[in-house]
This record gives C-alpha cells, sequence and structure tokens, in this order.
C-alpha cells in the first residue's frame, strides 16, 4: 500500500486517468453526455480541480497528524505534481468555458458575475502557486517568502467551494464530501498544534 | 444506442424512431405509413399501458409546424431530463422513473374556484378534451440549453373552460404528483409547484402535453400530462400534474419559492435579463456541435407575436 502510494507513475496514472475520463462515457453513447458534451466536460474538469485542490491540502495536516504512519509521508512526496495538476485542470476547465460561452463577447460579460470571478479568482491563485513551484523559484524566493506565498491556497478553497455550490442549479452535496475532510484535518492540526504550545515539553529547546 | 443499460417500456427501438428526413416531410399520410406499424406494435405489446394513451396518432396542427426548426433527436429528449424528483442529474430521470413507478391509473382534480370542480380518470378527461394534437415548439431551459419538441397534446385553454373557474379566479396553479422522497432529496418541501395567470393559461400556446413525437409521452418527461408552455423557461412545464387549482392570489412556484433572486413567477425567456450566475443572452442546442452549438435567444423563445400582448406595460426587468 504504502509502496504504491510512494510511486510516481501510480499517481501520474491517476492524473491521467482522470483527465482522460470523459472518453468513457462517449464511447458508451452516454445521450446525457452526447445531448450537451461542453457541460458536461466543464463540469468533470471543473471537479476534478477542485477534488486535486482539496486533496492537497489534506497532505500537510495528514503528516502532523499521522507523523509515524509511512502512508502520510508517502503520499507527501507528491505535493508539488498534485498541487500543479490541480493548476493544469482549472486551466482546462477555464479553456471549456471559452467554448462554452462560445467566444470572447458572452466569456466577458458573464466573468463579472460573481459565481464565475470567485472561479477566475481561483485560477489566478493557482496560476501564481504553479509558476512559483519549480525548484529554482522557491530558491530565488526564500523558504520565508514562499511559503507565505503559498497560503494564498487556503484562500483558494473557499473561493472554490464557493464557485462549485453555484455551478448547479441546486446546491450540490459534492460541494461538501469534497471539503469537509480538509476542514475536519485543518481543525485537528490547529488542535494539535494548540494543545502542543500550551503544555511545552519539559526539556528547554535549545535555540 | 447504448450498450449497458437495459431497454426500457418507454424505450424506442432504433426502427421505430422517426428519423429527422422523414419527420420533416410532414406529407401526413407518407409520414403516417412509415411510423404507423411500428408504432402500432408497441401499443399492444407494451407490458403495461402508460396512462394517458387516447388519441395517438395525433393531427398535426399546421400553425406550429416544424418548419425551420430542427427537432431534436428522441433519445436526447427523453434521456437528457430536469425532473428533480427522480434524481438531481440529467441523466437520472429515466433510469429512476421506469423503475417500478406508473402513472396508472391517474386522477387529476380540479380545485379552487372553479365551478366544474372534481376528480376525473385521466383517459376520461382526455376524451372531454376532444383527442389530441400535434406541435412542435421551441423548449429553453433556465440553464441556458434549448430543444425543439414536437409535443402532442391539448391546449390547456380547453381544460380551463372545462373547469369553467368563478369570474374571481385569476390565477391557475398546478400541482405535480407527490414523489416523497424524491422531493425531500431536492429540497422542495413539498410537491412541485406551478402557476399561470389565466390569461397566459388561456393563450392559444400554453399546451398540456401527452406524447412526444406520436408516442405517449414518457416517465421522464412527465406522463401523463405535463405543462408546455414555450414562452417560457422550461421549469414552468410542469410535470406529471394531478392538481390544478384556480385561485386569486398569485400562487408561489417551487423554483421562486426556493430561490427567489433567481426565478421568478413569470420565467418569460427574455435574452436581455440575465441569470445572476449567467448570461440569457444565446443558449446551448441540445445535440449541437461541440465548437458551434450556440445560438441566441429569441425574445419570448420567438413567440413575441402570440403573447407580448400580455405583458404591455409591464417591467419584465422586475417581473422576472
Amino acid at each position: 500500500m504504502e509502496k504504491l502510494f510512494r510511486s510516481k507513475l501510480f499517481v501520474w496514472t491517476l492524473l491521467v486517468l482522470t483527465g482522460l475520463w470523459p472518453a468513457w462515457p462517449i464511447f458508451r453513447q452516454d445521450q446525457t453526455v452526447l445531448a450537451d458534451p461542453l457541460q458536461y466536460l466543464l463540469h468533470h474538469y471543473g471537479f476534478v480541480a477542485c477534488v486535486l485542490l482539496a486533496t492537497v491540502l489534506t497532505l500537510t495536516p495528514l503528516r502532523v497528524l499521522f507523523s509515524h504512519s509511512r502512508l502520510a509521508l508517502a503520499v507527501n512526496r507528491h505535493r508539488r505534481l498534485l498541487g500543479v495538476s490541480a493548476f493544469f485542470y482549472a486551466l482546462i476547465h477555464l479553456g471549456v468555458q471559452f467554448f462554452h460561452e462560445n467566444g470572447w463577447p458572452t466569456f466577458f460579460s458573464d466573468i463579472r458575475k460573481p459565481f464565475l470571478l470567485c472561479g477566475l479568482l481561483t485560477l489566478v491563485i493557482l496560476l501564481l502557486l504553479a509558476v512559483t513551484s519549480f525548484t529554482f523559484m522557491v530558491r530565488w524566493m526564500g523558504g520565508r517568502r514562499w511559503k507565505i506565498l503559498h497560503r494564498l491556497a487556503y484562500l483558494a478553497v473557499p473561493l472554490a467551494a464557493y464557485h462549485q455550490a453555484l455551478a448547479r442549479k441546486l446546491f450540490p452535496m459534492q460541494v461538501l464530501w469534497i471539503f469537509i475532510p480538509l476542514v475536519v484535518l485543518e481543525a485537528a492540526r490547529v488542535m494539535k498544534h494548540r494543545l502542543s504550545t500550551t503544555h511545552p515539553p519539559t526539556v528547554a529547546s535549545t535555540k | 444506442m447504448n450498450i449497458l443499460r437495459p431497454k426500457e417500456s418507454w424505450h424506442l427501438r432504433e426502427s421505430e424512431v422517426t428519423p429527422e428526413s422523414v419527420y420533416r416531410l410532414r406529407n401526413r399520410r407518407e409520414f403516417l405509413k412509415t411510423i404507423g406499424v411500428g408504432a402500432a406494435s408497441t401499443f399492444f405489446l407494451r407490458s403495461h399501458a402508460l396512462a394517458a394513451t387516447g388519441g395517438f396518432p395525433a393531427a398535426p396542427n399546421s400553425d406550429y409546424p416544424p418548419g425551420e426548426l430542427r427537432v431534436t433527436p428522441y433519445t436526447l429528449i427523453t434521456s437528457y431530463n430536469n425532473f428533480y424528483e427522480f434524481g438531481l442529474d440529467k441523466g437520472d430521470p429515466v433510469v429512476n422513473s421506469n423503475r417500478g413507478w406508473t402513472p396508472e391509473p391517474w386522477t387529476v382534480t380540479i380545485g379552487g374556484l372553479a365551478n366544474n370542480s372534481g376528480k376525473w380518470n385521466v383517459e376520461d378527461l382526455l376524451k372531454k378534451m376532444g383527442g389530441i394534437e400535434e406541435r412542435v415548439y421551441r423548449h429553453r431551459c433556465v440553464e441556458a440549453w434549448s430543444m425543439v419538441v414536437p409535443w402532442d397534446g391539448f391546449p390547456l385553454r380547453k381544460l380551463v373552460d372545462f373547469a369553467d373557474p368563478k369570474p374571481e379566479a385569476k390565477y391557475v396553479r398546478l400541482t405535480s404528483f407527490e414523489h416523497v422522497k424524491g422531493a425531500q432529496d431536492a429540497g422542495f418541501g413539498g410537491p412541485y409547484l406551478e402557476g399561470l395567470r389565466i390569461d397566459e393559461a388561456r393563450n392559444e400556446l400554453a399546451f398540456i402535453a401527452t406524447g412526444i413525437y406520436g408516442k405517449p409521452i414518457p416517465n421522464q418527461n412527465g406522463a401523463p400530462l405535463r405543462l408546455v408552455t414555450p414562452w417560457k423557461y422550461g421549469f414552468k412545464g410542469i410535470k406529471s400534474i394531478v392538481r390544478i387549482d384556480f385561485t386569486t392570489r398569485e400562487p408561489i412556484n417551487t423554483w421562486q419559492k426556493l430561490a427567489e433572486y433567481e426565478y421568478g413567477f413569470y420565467a418569460n425567456v427574455n435574452p436581455s435579463v440575465d441569470h445572476p450566475r449567467w448570461s440569457q443572452a444565446s443558449e446551448r442546442v441540445i445535440g449541437g456541435t461541440l465548437f458551434n452549438g450556440r445560438q441566441a435567444t429569441l425574445m419570448f423563445n420567438g413567440y413575441e407575436k402570440q403573447v407580448a400582448a400580455m405583458y404591455r406595460g409591464m417591467d419584465l426587468r422586475k417581473y422576472f
């Protein structure tokens, strides 16, 4: 299990398969998909981007909370890959939106609506994080500044969740199961942090 | 066709689906000869009859021919549906509404301020409506997609006249069957409700559909009776109607109740009044091509001539 999750090949395969997933219903001649293929692609890639964004942010709390778990350490190897993939799929999502809106005029008039603006803002954040994820960029920025910048990911989450929650006529329940685990894990991490700072270890730390 | 999903009773074999080319011929005799045999065999071999089967094949109403409209294929009309009581995804109703649910027997209640209130079996009611006719209408969903549907049925005006509303009745409220669990899952808080002003209900376009493509209407499209108001967004077209009430006050329709800033009572198709989350200026044509599937949305969905007079002097931004 741990070996599998350590494997780059495994994670890459998962990521590529998610991207190719829409080929399956088209092969099956699923009428619901064929009826409105752009809407289907739009929702699929938006969904994948949200799942990846939520997933990559669970990695840190998993590592902190289960610091002895080799599995938690194994999945933490893929932080950058998952984060950049979230951006990549969000970009595809935006590209599909362009065709979905049939070009610039509607695209521009619609992007002002809060629902779509939040989606765009999420993408801008993900873009910033993706371009600064190269090793030389991290070195150039310095660890501290890089870390502060990458905290923007926590702003991207509510924006993405809000955007996704409004993507259907009725509130889609998937938003909850995508983002609630993340909220729970983060809360647990904060709790653990609080507990460890209010009861400092008896051995004085060397400064 | 679908290779994994089992065939349902409403499913037409490929040979029975009217090809668009035949459909567009509109030479009535030719048309019937082509589809008649297949259609008849499905009626008699069907394991359970659908509720409103009377009057088929319907006589086409020459005022509403397909003309230049590209009629949406039968498979798409009957597998891409919003019918939240049977699931929230477009592909759910086709599966869930054909799993044990049957609109038979079906009783329609006329109530409220009507002289001729009471309960009617749907087949009897259909006879009183004097048979059915076929009309090809544009169908525009509030979600900015559209179809062209050949409906069979009768004008709502006939039903209103039959009910004989009292002079003080100003509105018609329509109630869908209560699929208890489905309505709960969708968060409707009761059966789906819709309403029309009585003059809207008497407009020549307002229609009660009992069929599609010359066949009894499938469950997922709202068997046995559904409302069709082609100048309004699709959600006004309440499905599987069980009650019609005449009232003095404007009824609150389900979508207005759920989100009053997004959906109003009138819901007239209007390209210049956007939905808060998306533009209504254009629409995706169901079954259109991938990169050129949008077309401009027309005022009142192209039925300005028939309906504009009813809204003269009204601020359509306010009464959306």
